[in-house]
């Protein structure tokens, strides 16, 4: 697993702003995560959190603003190289991929640590092939993580929604991140799928991993996070520890009319 | 990869069968039907890759066939290079160009890349046709040399069946390992979502070119033995016609495996010959005709009641015989 | 010809082709709005308004009587299609419906090869051969037939969609297929009903352009093809249609007329791809991307 840099800031965003036409999804957001901390972002719906990770993760390029990763800015980088400097992700809807088994897709995952290039898989050269093993030894001690690898050769179709999620981590632990961003880990699980998810976490972080959640389920964010940014249409209204938050009247505010 | 997964037995066996043809019979028709079935085949093969499991519909294949059909011929007819180089040059041509027009067509979706693509076919097959001095106009070009090399020239059918089967053979077997290693899992996973193959770190605008690019060269190169074989090539054989024939031959097989093209190529070919003898009496010198209504209302039929082509049908067969028999494995 | 008479002549011809573009491309959007279907046999349907009316006319029936017959008998034939190949299709995509209608297109390609032979053919002006002397080019009646055939569709149509309550619900169905369905509309009649439109405007457009540029059986990929240009770049549109359509009619009269007639097809086929590319693109300043 990868190692932190120090107690140093594995993630500094400054002036993000992200707008859509006349839509201000995001605007001058500016916090900090450490390393090997947990971190969550909550807000109500159409907050901007999902925007967030995907302008982050690279799927968008903000407006304006910094986005430093391990003191480098990223902001702008295509996602395949973000990817490539250490940030996994999971997506709220999964996005597996249904042409590709359960280890499989894992397997993807591993894809930015090889080097075989095309000919040397086309003509299955022994350097390919020995990559490729590797590939499919840490694929499986990665889905074994998460407690699946009994699933390894199952089609995706065949899981059921828990188990999906699990393996969109597995894919995002394949790529042995420094930085794992979660978008809705816990929506739709079962309770004792929650519980099975903080466990996990839990490991994860003693590998020396540091978490990027972005949350609507309360109950988890609010006993796994160390640390929480509130954001609201957009904008940051609130940051700190759980205690804090749960108190914050801005905070209570944003979510009134909302059930949690 | 296990040695057994390398190579695989039926493919082991088909490929046994195929190296004994010639040696058991001596029918000039049959082998000249393989030929045919082989370099179609190969083509088709590869633009199952692309459009299927890639996900990207191009409809240029037709073109990169004839333009290495052409490369060719024209660098054998003006005595340039040997011929076997012109092969060669021809893919490199193929590549070239595959790669210059690639990269932006490449960021359309589905039926506006199919669209381009069909312009493309349809401009080159114009410019063939229109760039007389250079490639023979409306007639083509005619008198081509057999391919030679290293002083053996290939001269009878039985020759160039062998060249036609190893090309075929070694295309499919190269795009077997290919697909069986992280670039196949690359290409099946940005089929399915692009977003998530991005953020796992696949490069995907480029891995989509590559594999345009090495189809087009590989129809190329089928093309390019194609107009040896024949010793003659017209702008008309690689246009639309060409485009429904291998069409159909990726539905009939069935796009989502490897070999169902090949497959779908063997059908079509054999169902086509044999419609041709039948009507022979009835409906002479209208082959091209026959053959338009007879794809076409293969395609629909198809289209309509098998959407996964024979293929897709054989491993439905495959699941449920290994539920019946209980073996363990992937498909 | 002097140089302006020389413009004008390609302006002449450019307009012509335009509005035929025009047409097809309404008609290819017709369908395409309401079903998603990418309907490859709208060529089609032009090349067999013209031929039907020529193997009519060589039977001995009237000009005005074989065209009615030729529409007619195109429209059987587009609702066919529709009844016959896209219908029945169970998980149909967007691809799959496009193969089906190029393997339709192809099935009507060999049907009148097989039957009436390569050759092309004509059928004569409806109005005689007279012609207007315009500042040295030369306006036929046929030219003007053309142009009052995209005048009488385009106003047609309009007051057909925006006046009658069958085209208002057509108009509401393509803009939201299911909202439709859930008030009842029936979308499949619809579809039946555009198949038949285009198959009729198809056949029409046909029948009056085949005096100037001739009918054989493949006209119709090339012809088809145009329409469908005309259409995405008018976004699928009416007057997007039309004002690309004649756009491009314009710069293939001026390209065959000032570079080279033989290479006239090219000129739109180039263009659709420019203008495919161009459309993804993005020109929003603000968005950086950075490439290491």
């Amino acid at each position: 697993m990868a190692k932190p840099v120090g107690p140093d800031l594995i993630l500094q965003a400054s002036g993000v702003r992200k707008y859509f036409g006349g839509i201000h999804a995001l605007e001058d957001v500016a916090f900090s995560v450490k390393a090997g901390a947990i971190l969550s972002m909550i807000g109500p719906n159409g907050a901007g959190k999902t925007t967030f990770i995907n302008v982050v993760s690279g799927i968008y390029a903000p407006d304006a603003g910094e986005i430093r990763f391990q003191g480098q800015d990223i902001a702008g980088l295509p996602a395949h190289l973000v990817a490539a400097r250490g940030i996994g992700r999971t997506f709220q809807l999964e996005e597996l991929f249904g042409s590709l088994s359960v280890l499989e897709n894992v397997m993807v995952g591993c894809h930015t640590r090889m080097r075989a290039g095309m000919f040397a898989a086309g003509f299955s050269l022994p350097s390919m092939r020995r990559e490729d093993r590797q590939m499919r030894e840490e694929a499986m001690q990665d889905l074994a993580m998460v407690g699946l690898d009994g699933r390894a050769h199952d089609a995706i179709s065949q899981l059921p929604l828990g188990e999906r999620k699990l393996v969109g981590i597995a894919r995002a632990l394949a790529m042995k991140p420094t930085l794992l961003m979660l978008d809705e880990p816990a929506g739709g699980l079962a309770a004792h799928e929650v519980d099975r998810l903080v466990r996990l976490l839990y490991t994860l972080l003693d590998n020396g991993l540091t978490l990027f959640i972005v949350e609507h389920n309360m109950p988890f964010v609010m006993s796994i996070s160390e640390h929480i940014v509130v954001l609201d249409e957009g904008a940051k209204i609130a940051e700190g520890p759980p205690g804090e938050i749960r108190a914050n009247e801005d905070v209570i505010k944003a979510y009134l009319g909302e059930e949690h | 990869m296990t040695l057994k997964e390398r190579f695989p037995l039926p493919w082991i066996l088909f490929a046994a069968a195929i190296i004994a043809l010639p040696l058991v019979t001596s029918s000039s028709y049959l082998i000249g039907v393989m030929i045919f079935i082989a370099l179609y085949g190969a083509v088709a093969v590869g633009m199952g890759v692309l459009n299927e499991q890639a996900g990207l519909f191009s409809l240029a294949h037709p073109t990169w066939f004839g333009l290495g059909a052409y490369a060719a011929g024209i660098v054998a007819t003006r005595g340039i290079a040997p011929p076997w180089m012109g092969v060669i040059m021809g893919a490199l041509f193929v590549a070239l160009l595959s790669y210059s027009i690639g990269a932006p067509l490449l960021r359309l979706r589905g039926f506006y890349l199919a669209n381009a693509t069909f312009a493309l076919l349809l401009i080159v097959e114009i410019l063939l046709a229109q760039l007389g001095p250079i490639t023979g106009g409306h007639e083509g070009l005619l008198g081509i040399p057999p391919l030679s090399f290293a002083g053996f020239t290939f001269e009878t059918d039985r020759h160039y069946y062998f060249v036609a089967w190893g090309l075929c053979l070694g295309t499919l077997w190269f795009l077997y390992n290919l697909m069986n290693s992280r670039f196949g899992r690359a290409i099946k996973a940005f089929s399915d979502s692009e977003v998530a193959a991005s953020s796992m770190g696949i490069n995907v605008p480029r891995y989509k070119l590559y594999v345009f690019i090495l189809t087009a060269v590989m129809a190329s190169l089928a093309g390019s033995i194609f107009c040896f074989y024949l010793r003659f090539t017209q702008p008309g054989v690689f246009g639309f016609p060409l485009l429904v024939e291998l069409i159909t031959m990726i539905i009939i097989g069935g796009g989502k495996t490897l070999y169902g093209p090949l497959l779908g190529a063997f059908v079509i070919t054999w169902l086509r010959e044999a419609i041709h003898m039948y009507l022979k009496d009835l409906l002479p010198r209208m082959t091209a005709e026959v053959d338009a209504i007879f794809f076409g209302i293969l395609i629909i039929v198809i289209l309509i009641f098998m959407p996964g082509g024979l293929a897709g049908w054989v491993s439905q067969l495959g699941r449920v015989s290994r539920r019946v028999f209980g073996k363990a494995g992937r498909a | 010809m002097t140089f302006l008479s020389q413009v004008l002549q390609y302006a002449i011809s450019g307009i012509t082709g335009g509005s035929i573009y025009a047409v097809i491309g309404i008609s290819w959007s017709l369908v395409y709005l309401i079903s998603k279907v990418l309907n490859f046999t709208t060529g089609e349907f032009v090349m067999l308004g013209g031929m039907l009316t020529w193997v009519l006319t060589g039977a001995g029936f009237g000009l005005f009587s074989a065209s009615l017959l030729a529409i007619s008998c195109t429209i059987v034939v587009a609702l066919l299609l529709e009844r016959v190949a896209i219908r029945p299709m169970r998980y149909p995509t967007e691809m799959s419906y496009m193969m089906a209608t190029i393997a339709s297109a192809s099935v009507i390609k060999g049907i009148v090869l097989l039957l009436w032979g390569s050759e092309t053919r004509r059928i004569p002006p409806f109005f005689g051969t007279e012609v207007i002397q315009f500042f040295g080019a030369t306006l036929t009646s046929q030219v003007l037939c053309v142009i009052g055939l995209l005048l009488l569709v385009t106003i047609g149509l309009s007051l057909f969609l925006n006046r009658t309550i069958v085209g208002k619900a057509l108009r509401a169905s393509a803009i939201n297929l299911n909202g439709a369905e859930l008030v009842g509309i029936d979308i499949k009649k619809f579809r039946l009903l555009c198949f038949g439109l285009a198959g009729g405007l198809g056949a029409l457009t046909g029948i009056v352009i085949t005096p100037i540029t001739f009918t054989g059986y493949e006209i119709g990929i090339l012809t088809g093809l145009k329409g469908l240009v005309a259409a995405i770049m008018g976004n699928w549109t009416m007057t997007g249609t039309v004002v690309s359509a004649l756009v491009l009619g314009l710069l293939e009269g001026f390209g065959a007329g000032f570079i080279s007639a033989g290479l006239k097809d090219v000129f739109a086929l180039v263009v659709m791809i420019i203008i495919l590319i161009l459309r993804t693109v993005s020109f929003s300043p603000r968005a950086r991307r950075k490439t290491t």
